[in-house]
């Protein structure tokens, strides 16, 4: 795949700067792995041990915190609802976003640049609770997921990080494609999208993780059982005075789960051009 | 405005008209509340249907920043706040370019550090606040033992003010610093692998392809990077919440209005609504980020603009 | 490749556009406040079918006991179904706050009133339950034949506003007890202290046998502060008196009496607390407590179910923090009116909400609602049989509503502003008590003038 690189750091007597990586990354990857694991220990531990000593090695593998997790969170239902709000609010959002952030970053509207600047604003704005709680309760779509689902579909990070980005997409681009007669609309989806794929995928995921973990918002916006995301489920392990932490921990690993998924998916795209970089090289 | 290839007269319509749902949902969802909130800050509101709203004029700003010993207080926390994104910034940003830059090499397993490093995203901030209160318990706990091991001790986040402060600033960084790696990654798929091969036929070393390839043109990538970190840190509140709580000494503006609207800041049961005080808290910050922010936006674009014509 | 994405994204504008639609054809209903959710819930007959929105706090045991109680309430009562759902205490008042406004709940869990303005007190704010009830969203209870079943002094205290009954409040937590390790008493041949001579005392024993004197979870802050409350107490044992004294100026923060107060509490953070509780969490403190790590635990009574869960052979003993040192001054226990229930003023469902609390106000059901949450009973009927209930009952003539629910702090007081122990190292940054006295009274005082 990419035999050149290779080929070109072969030649090189000793690899210092390749096993200086490898260095630096597994310190990091140890600064990372180790607070991680912890979770992981967590989970596996009953709630006795987990008392008596919270942060000794589990010392057998508890997988009765996973059952519990999965049954009193009632995770299938939940999960499902979860599932639900993140696509349709990622996928909206996601189109409505590139085709805000194209035309600003092209200057193809007039003012873009006093909308890529209203854009940057938003992402200094307070965040405003209770009038948005009223905003949805005057809209009737308080307890309604609907009213739910538009809260996600608004980011303006993801506006940003677009506009940078196709501002490194070639311009002349736009004018041969007119000149082949593609309309706007299609040119955007069909031609830019697959350019900026990099950029979508990191937006997709940041949104969607912020969706996915969305714990107040379920809080007050829906209070039917039935319209519960799965966050919202996880309080039956919370307390005030003390929270079952190994069952909460393994319905964090087993939430988490989806969204690794997610992101091991889409990195293929973040790191796309490289492959095709070098395939080319 | 530059030239639109794409048709004119009605067609010229088309990116206006794909362009409104976004704006609309952004004025609607994110604009309007924000606004309503500035209009908030004027009065004495609840929040509570029937309640009566009076307009109070400046009052709840004139208490945050003047009245007594707690407006000090408040500016203490300000402070802390610069101090924060200061450290948050720079790190997060230098160290999210260093190992994406690192990663992007063609190394065995780079999937598996990309992955390890982007988990505490994936996780969310109630999770990073519950992994590290582990990891850095202070009586046999993992860090614990490490320093144990160097004949030393610490109480970690439970410690003097400035101490847990320092934690929280490291554990956003660890927190967050995979988002900027994703970004700069995404952003490196943007420089075409020819280029470096060219300045490497030349004889330049890492550092100079560093300088001369890699760095100016990530330049979209790095105000991507620099505005988000800058924001995030100076709004940064959850890991506060969950590492700290209410402590003296080290909250920083974003907990201290999370802790004003939800009624926390006494710890107490009974806390009154405060919807006016905490929306003049929030238009405070905002002010203070606006100004932050723009002023790095105007520097971020005049080099943009020098760099990539 | 590109149809697929082609196909997928038409697909994601058709979804769009009827989330458009929806919300413009929902909005006319914005300009018609009074249209709400109500529509779908039956307001004539009390016998058609209903459904119940009962709204309560996280805490394990009052779930599970809901639960059951629901379940045997809708057995008797079919017509009735609950719908409870359950919120972290932190985020109670703000859901309250929103689920009223949108008319979407009938039954509330409240704390206890508590902190109401004196007229002493200059420029506070009313306090949560004071500005729903302004705002007309609770129900008036006044009269209703359940409340006869609660001790008079506690609907008083803890749920009327103006003369008239808006909760019912369900029962007393104390914070101001230590947990102590009856058999490593026994082992050390230490005599449970009675005043603070004998505490420190009996923490010197412990030292010297190597054994950490106290815990808490400091990592939390609060609990190193309530924990000296006992403190506090046994030296200012009329907690009303003293807010009143410190609002008007004849109580000072850094006077004779609250320095020795200070002093003690030096003791109690920098020699009695174990070294490392600064990072123990305030839920990992009672496992701590019941791996027998420490001797004593100072905390409130609410703590005894994760003892016992965490060590069920364990045995503990309660008593009211020996501050003073007179034995007088050290027999109260000072606390808190805990969870107590109110009811919507604009409830669609007036009649099942009543007979819900009926229901549970039933000397039975009552009864084993106490038992499973340990609380002190507002009930006179009932009796304390839970373990902690049996170690607080000697002191329950002696139980009073403590500071934290008096205080009110004036605006523009500073941050330490508080009888605070967790000002003093290793959890804070003071290391002398004299400093640290004058640096609360300034920031009081500075309160004090800003509103005067």
């Amino acid at each position: 795949m990419s035999a050149t690189r290779e080929a070109v750091l072969t030649k090189k007597p000793i690899p210092w700067g390749m096993i200086g990586s490898y260095v630096i990354l597994v310190f990091f990857a140890v600064l990372y792995a180790g607070p991680l694991l912890m979770l992981v220990n967590t989970a596996l531990k009953t709630m006795p041990m987990f008392m008596k000593d919270a942060t000794g090695l589990a010392t057998e593998f508890h997988v009765q915190n996973f059952v519990d997790a999965w049954n009193k969170a009632s995770f299938p239902k939940y999960l499902l609802n979860t599932v639900l709000y993140t696509v349709s609010a990622t996928a909206i959002y996601i189109l409505t976003a590139i085709f805000v952030a194209f035309p600003i970053a092209r200057g193809y509207v007039k003012y873009s640049g006093a909308l890529l600047t209203l854009f940057v604003i938003a992402l200094f704005l307070p965040p405003a609770l209770i009038p948005q709680f009223q905003l949805i309760l005057g809209l009737g779509l308080y307890n309604n997921p609907i009213g739910y689902i538009m809260l996600f579909i608004v980011n303006p990070i993801g506006i940003v990080i677009l506009v940078n980005y196709i501002k490194t997409v070639p311009k002349e681009l736009d004018e041969a494609a007119a000149l082949d007669g593609c309309g706007y609309f299609r040119f955007v989806l069909e031609i830019v999208t697959p350019l900026i794929k990099p950029a979508i995928a990191t937006v997709v995921v940041l949104h969607a993780i912020g969706i996915w973990n969305e714990i107040i918002a379920p809080t007050i916006y829906l209070t039917n059982k039935d319209y519960y995301p799965i966050t919202r489920g996880l309080i039956v392990f919370q307390g005030v005075y003390g929270s079952n932490w190994p069952t909460l921990a393994a319905a964090v690993l087993m939430l988490t789960f989806p969204m690794l998924i997610l992101f091991l998916f889409l990195q293929r795209y973040i790191i796309s051009g490289l492959t095709a970089g070098s395939v080319k090289g | 405005m530059t030239t639109y290839h794409f048709g004119r007269g009605r067609a010229r319509w088309v990116p206006y008209l794909l362009l409104l749902p976004g704006i609309f949902f952004y004025v609607l969802i994110a604009l309007g509340p924000s606004m309503a909130t500035a209009v908030y800050s004027f009065t004495d509101a609840t929040g509570l249907k029937g309640a009566p709203v009076h307009w109070v004029g400046l009052d709840n700003y004139k208490e945050f920043l003047f009245m007594g010993q707690a407006s000090k207080d408040n500016f203490a926390a300000l402070e802390r706040t610069l101090v924060f994104c200061f450290f948050v910034t720079t790190i997060q940003f230098g160290l999210g370019l260093f190992i994406a830059v690192l990663i992007n090499q063609n190394l065995k397993g780079r999937n598996i550090f990309r992955t390890l490093y982007f988990m505490p995203v994936i996780l969310g901030a109630v999770i990073q606040g519950l992994i590290w209160s582990l990891f850095l318990f202070p009586i046999g706990g993992p860090m614990a033992r490490v320093l144990e091991f160097f004949g030393t001790r610490s109480e970690f986040l439970g410690g003097q003010p400035s101490e847990a402060f320092a934690w929280v600033i490291a554990i956003q960084i660890w927190a967050n610093m995979g988002t900027t790696m994703i970004i700069f990654l995404s952003g490196l798929q943007t420089i075409p692998t020819e280029l470096y091969e060219a300045v490497r036929i030349d004889g330049a070393n890492s550092w100079q392809v560093f300088q001369n390839v890699t760095w100016p043109l990530l330049t979209p990538s790095v105000n991507t990077n620099l505005t988000l970190n800058i924001i995030g840190s100076l709004q940064a509140w959850q890991l506060f919440l969950v590492l700290l709580g209410y402590r003296n000494g080290t909250q920083v503006l974003g907990y201290l209005i999370y802790a004003t609207g939800f009624g926390q800041t006494s710890g107490s049961v009974t806390s009154s609504f405060r919807q006016g005080y905490a929306a003049a808290a929030s238009i405070i910050l905002f002010l203070l980020v606006l100004v932050i922010g723009m002023a790095v936006q105007t520097i971020l674009r005049r080099r943009e603009v020098r760099i990539m014509g | 490749m590109f149809k697929k994405i082609y196909f997928v994204m038409t697909m994601l504008m058709l979804a769009s556009v009827i989330l458009a639609a929806c919300t413009t054809t929902a909005s006319p209903t914005a300009s018609s406040p009074t249209a709400s959710s109500n529509t779908t819930t039956d307001q004539k007959a009390a016998a058609a079918n209903v459904t119940l929105r009962v709204l309560i706090h996280q805490n394990p045991p009052m779930v599970a006991f809901m639960e059951a109680f629901n379940q045997s309430f809708h057995k008797k009562y079919p017509n009735i179904t609950i719908d409870m759902s359950v919120v972290n205490a932190s985020d109670l008042s703000t859901v309250t706050q929103t689920r009223l406004t949108a008319n979407d709940v009938d039954v509330v869990d409240m704390f206890g009133f508590a902190n109401a303005a004196q007229s002493y007190m200059k420029k506070v704010d009313a306090p949560n339950w004071q500005q729903l009830i302004d705002a007309g969203l609770l129900m008036d209870l006044t009269g209703q034949p359940f409340v006869q079943k609660y001790d008079a002094a506690a609907v008083k205290d803890a749920g009327t506003y103006n003369g008239k009954v808006y909760e019912i409040n369900l029962g007393r937590v104390s914070y101001s007890g230590i947990y102590y390790n009856k058999d490593m008493f026994t082992a050390n041949n230490v005599k449970v202290p009675t005043v603070w001579s004998e505490l420190v005392a009996a923490c010197q024993t412990f030292k010297a046998a190597n054994i950490s004197c106290m815990t808490a979870g400091g990592k939390d802050g609060w609990p190193i502060f309530v924990g000296a409350y006992g403190l506090l107490g046994s030296i200012y044992p009329d907690q009303a008196a003293l807010v009143q004294g410190l609002w008007t100026g004849t109580i000072k923060w850094n006077d004779a009496k609250s320095l020795s107060m200070w002093e003690r509490m030096q003791v109690y953070t920098s020699e009695m607390m174990e070294s490392g509780a600064s990072g123990i969490a305030g839920d990992a403190a009672p496992g701590r407590f019941a791996s027998g790590a420490v001797a004593m635990f100072p905390g409130g009574t609410w703590y005894a179910p994760a003892i016992d869960a965490a060590q069920p052979a364990f045995k503990w003993g309660y008593i009211p923090f020996p501050g003073s040192d007179n034995a007088e001054d050290n027999k109260y226990l000072f606390g808190k009116y805990d969870q107590g229930w109110a009811v919507a003023a604009g409830t669609p469902n007036k009649d099942a909400a009543l007979l819900y609390l009926t229901e549970f106000s039933d000397s039975a059901n009552y009864q084993a609602f106490v038992d499973a949450v340990g609380f002190i009973p507002t009930q006179s009927t009932a009796t304390l049989n839970t373990t902690i209930g049996k170690e607080v009952a000697p002191y329950l003539v002696n139980f009073r509503v403590g500071y934290e629910q008096y205080w009110i702090a004036p605006k523009g007081a500073g941050q330490f502003a508080n009888p605070w122990a967790s000002y003093f190292k290793p959890f804070g940054t003071d290391d002398d008590p004299k400093t640290l006295a004058d640096k609360v009274q300034a920031d009081l005082q500075s309160g004090l003038d800003a509103v005067k």
